[in-house]
C-alpha cells in the first residue's frame, strides 16, 4: 500500500493524448481480444436470438426472417394449465434447497475451523471436497443404485428392520428430499472453501484476547467467527437467490422418472423437452426469457436489500 | 501458557464442545466417504452377491468381470477417448483466454476498462437461454461438430475474476513497474513474468475447467447428433436411462455383448454399473489428487476477494 501511494505522489498526473495511450497499451487490447470474441459469440449473439420469443420461428425463415407475433408466446404460457405446476415445482424445489444448501457449508466451516491439529483438519478438508468432482450423471446413477427397490443399500437396511421396500425414485413425495440431500452431500464440502478462507484471515489477536478474557469456544464462535463470515455469507446468499427460478436443470433431467414427474417437472426441464424434443422453439424461448428476467430482477432486488441492511453487495 | 496448562484449565463447556465436534466429524466423514467406498467394493464383487445384498462392508467373491465387460464395450471406449480430447484441448484454450483477460483486467488503469468489466460481468446475470443459444449455434455452423464440445462454456467470468484477483494480489506491482521502466512490452511481461509466476492459479484453473468439461453431459445431449462424437458423460446418461426402470435394460445388456446368454449379460450388468462409475470418475479424482499441492493455496488466494 505504502509504495503505491508513494508512486502516486511521485508521478504527477498528466493528460495523455489518445494516440499516446494506444501506442503504450495496444498490446493490452490484443491480450483481451480472445475473451471478448468468446463472450461475444457465446453470450451476446444468443441475446440476438432472443427475438424469436416474440416471433413464430420457422427454420426456413431463420431468426431474423420469421414473422412477429408480439406477446402471444408469453400469454400462451401464462394461460397454460401446467403453468402453475411448473412455477410452483421450480420455486419449491429451489427454496427448499436454498434452506439447506446455504447454512450447511457455514456450519461445516465453523466446526472445521475448531478441529485441533492441522493434519486432521487438512485430511478432512481433502475428503469433503471429493463429492464435488462427481458428475451429475454419475451422481444420479448412484442414487438409482442405492435407492433401488431390489438391492439398493437403503432398502437392504429397511428390510433388515422389517420394513417394506420402497421404490424411492418413482415417489413424487420423495423427489425433493432426494434432490436436496444429494445436492447438499455433493456441494456442501466444496461450499466451505470461501468461508474457510475468510476464517483464516481473522486476526489471531482477537482469539488471544478472547482467551485472556476466559471466553468459551461457543463465545468465540458467536462473537468472532460468525461476524467475520457475514460479508462472504451475504455475497453467497445473493448469488444463490439469483438461481431461484433457474435450478439445476441438468440434474433434474437425469433424476426425472415417469413416477415422480408430478414434483420433478420444473421449468428448465419443460423447456428442454418441449423446445428441443418437439421443436417448439419460439414458445420455449419465451419461457426461457421469462425465467431469465425473473432471475435478473431477483438478484438485483436482493442485492439492493442486502446493501441497505448489511452494507454488503455484489455491485 | 504452555499447552498442558491450557488443557488443565479447559472448562466443562469447552470439553463438551470438543467431544461433540469429534463425533460430528466422524459422522460427516462416514456420510461422505461410505457411498464412494460402497461403489468401489461393489465394482470388484461378484454380481450375485450384490443382488443378494451381501456387499456392504467389504468385497464379496472378488471378481473383475464388470471391468472386463466395460473395457470391451466399444462405444464406451470411443466416448472415453472423445472426452479426453475435448477436455485437454478445451482446458488449454480456457487457460490461455482466461489468463490473458485476467492480466488485462488486473492492470491499474487503461481506457475502456470499465466498459470491458461490464461486458464480462453482465453475462453472469443475463444470458440468451437454451433455445436462442441453440439456434444461434446452429446458424453459425457449430452444431454437431467437435468444436461446440470444446468451446461451449470453456471460459467462465467467475474464473477470470479469480485469476485477476490472484495476479493483483500475489504478483508484486514493483515487478511490473521495473519491467515497464526497462522498456518491456505487455506481451513480454505477460509471457515471461506473469505465466511463470501463476503456477498456483493455473493448477486451480486446470481443476475447475477440467472437471466441468469432463463432467458435462448436457452439451453433448443438446448439440451432437452423430454417435461417434458423443463424450463419455452423454453416453452414460443413456445407460442411466435404462437403470431407471431398475432392470438392466438393453443398453446395459449390450455392454456385455460378448456374454454367452441374455441371463449372463444381465448378471454382468449388475456389477458393470458400479465399474462404469469408477472408470468415469477416476480421472477427475486423480487430477484433483495431483493438483492438491497447489490447489488449496490457490483457491484461498483467488477467493479472498473474488
Amino acid at each position: 500500500m505504502r509504495t503505491q501511494k508513494g508512486v502516486q505522489v511521485r508521478v504527477p498526473k498528466k493528460k495523455e493524448s489518445i494516440t499516446n495511450i494506444l501506442k503504450k497499451n495496444w498490446q493490452l487490447y490484443i491480450l483481451i481480444l480472445p475473451a471478448v470474441i468468446y463472450f461475444f459469440v457465446f453470450n451476446y449473439m444468443p441475446l440476438y436470438g432472443i427475438q424469436i420469443a416474440f416471433k413464430d420461428y420457422k427454420a426456413v425463415d431463420g431468426i431474423a426472417g420469421s414473422a412477429w407475433v408480439g406477446w402471444k408466446n408469453f400469454t400462451d404460457f401464462f394461460h397454460a394449465y401446467y403453468f402453475k405446476r411448473l412455477l410452483l415445482n421450480t420455486l419449491l424445489l429451489n427454496i427448499y434447497y436454498l434452506l439447506w444448501s446455504f447454512p450447511v457449508p457455514l456450519i461445516l466451516a465453523i466446526l472445521l475451523n475448531r478441529i485441533r491439529g492441522d493434519r486432521t483438519k487438512r485430511a478432512i478438508q481433502t475428503c469433503i471436497y471429493i463429492p464435488y468432482f462427481i458428475s451429475t450423471v454419475v451422481l444420479a446413477g448412484m442414487l438409482y443404485i442405492f435407492l433401488s427397490p431390489s438391492a439398493g443399500i437403503f432398502n437392504i437396511l429397511r428390510e433388515s428392520l422389517g420394513l417394506k421396500t420402497i421404490d424411492f425414485m418413482s415417489k413424487p413425495e420423495a423427489f425433493r428430499s432426494i434432490y436436496i440431500a444429494s445436492g447438499v452431500w455433493q456441494s456442501a464440502g466444496w461450499g466451505t472453501i470461501l468461508y474457510i478462507a475468510s476464517l483464516a484471515g481473522v486476526d489471531q489477536e482477537l482469539y488471544e484476547a478472547a482467551d485472556i478474557d476466559g471466553a468459551s469456544v461457543w463465545q468465540k464462535i458467536r462473537y468472532i467467527d460468525l461476524p467475520s463470515l457475514v460479508p462472504v455469507a451475504v455475497m453467497v446468499f445473493i448469488l444463490d437467490c439469483g438461481k431461484l427460478v433457474n435450478s439445476d436443470t441438468n440434474k433434474v433431467l437425469v433424476m426425472q422418472t415417469p413416477g415422480n414427474v408430478s414434483t420433478s417437472d420444473i421449468i428448465g426441464v419443460y423447456v428442454y423437452n418441449v423446445g428441443l424434443g418437439s421443436g417448439q422453439f419460439s414458445y420455449t424461448a419465451a419461457i426461457g426469457l421469462f425465467t431469465n428476467l425473473i432471475n435478473f430482477i431477483l438478484i438485483i432486488t436482493v442485492n439492493k436489500i442486502s446493501k441497505k441492511i448489511t452494507d454488503v453487495g455484489l455491485f | 501458557m504452555s499447552k498442558r496448562q491450557k488443557k488443565k484449565t479447559m472448562s466443562m463447556s469447552n470439553r463438551i464442545f470438543y467431544i461433540f465436534n469429534t463425533i460430528f466429524w466422524i459422522v460427516i466423514m462416514f456420510i461422505i466417504l461410505y457411498p464412494l467406498y460402497l461403489v468401489v467394493i461393489a465394482s470388484v464383487s461378484d454380481p450375485d452377491a450384490i443382488v443378494r445384498g451381501e456387499v456392504i462392508w467389504h468385497p464379496v467373491d472378488f471378481s473383475l468381470i464388470g471391468y472386463k465387460a466395460v473395457f470391451q464395450y466399444s462405444e464406451m471406449l470411443r466416448s472415453y477417448g472423445n472426452s479426453i480430447v475435448y477436455t485437454v484441448v478445451s482446458v488449454i484454450i480456457s487457460i490461455f483466454v482466461t489468463l490473458t483477460a485476467a492480466y488485462t483486467l488486473s492492470r491499474p488503469k487503461f481506457a475502456g476498462k470499465g466498459i470491458l468489466n461490464f461486458f464480462f460481468i453482465f453475462t453472469m446475470f443475463f444470458n440468451g437461454g437454451l433455445i436462442p443459444t441453440f439456434l444461434v449455434m446452429k446458424d453459425i455452423g457449430l452444431y454437431n461438430t467437435p468444436f461446440i464440445m470444446i468451446l461451449m462454456g470453456c471460459v467462465s467470468v467467475w474464473n477470470m475474476m479469480v485469476a485477476r484477483t490472484f495476479i493483483q494480489t500475489s504478483i508484486p506491482n514493483e515487478l511490473y513497474e521495473a519491467a515497464m521502466l526497462d522498456g518491456a512490452s505487455h506481451f513480454n511481461y505477460f509471457f515471461k513474468i506473469i505465466i511463470p509466476l501463476s503456477k498456483t492459479i493455473i493448477a486451480v484453473l486446470i481443476v475447475y475447467y477440467g472437471v466441468a468439461k469432463w463432467n458435462d453431459y448436457f452439451t453433448g445431449l443438446v448439440y451432437l447428433r452423430d454417435r461417434e462424437l458423443l463424450p463419455l458423460q452423454t453416453v452414460l446418461k443413456e445407460i442411466l436411462a435404462t437403470l431407471q426402470v431398475d432392470k438392466s435394460g438393453d443398453y446395459m445388456v449390450s455392454i456385455s455383448e460378448n456374454a454367452a446368454s441374455i441371463n449372463e449379460a444381465t448378471r454382468i450388468a449388475n456389477v458393470a454399473k458400479y465399474c462404469i462409475i469408477v472408470v468415469a470418475t477416476g480421472p477427475v479424482v486423480v487430477l484433483y489428487a495431483f493438483m492438491q499441492k497447489y490447489f488449496e493455496k490457490g483457491v484461498m488466494i483467488g477467493s479472498l476477494k473474488g
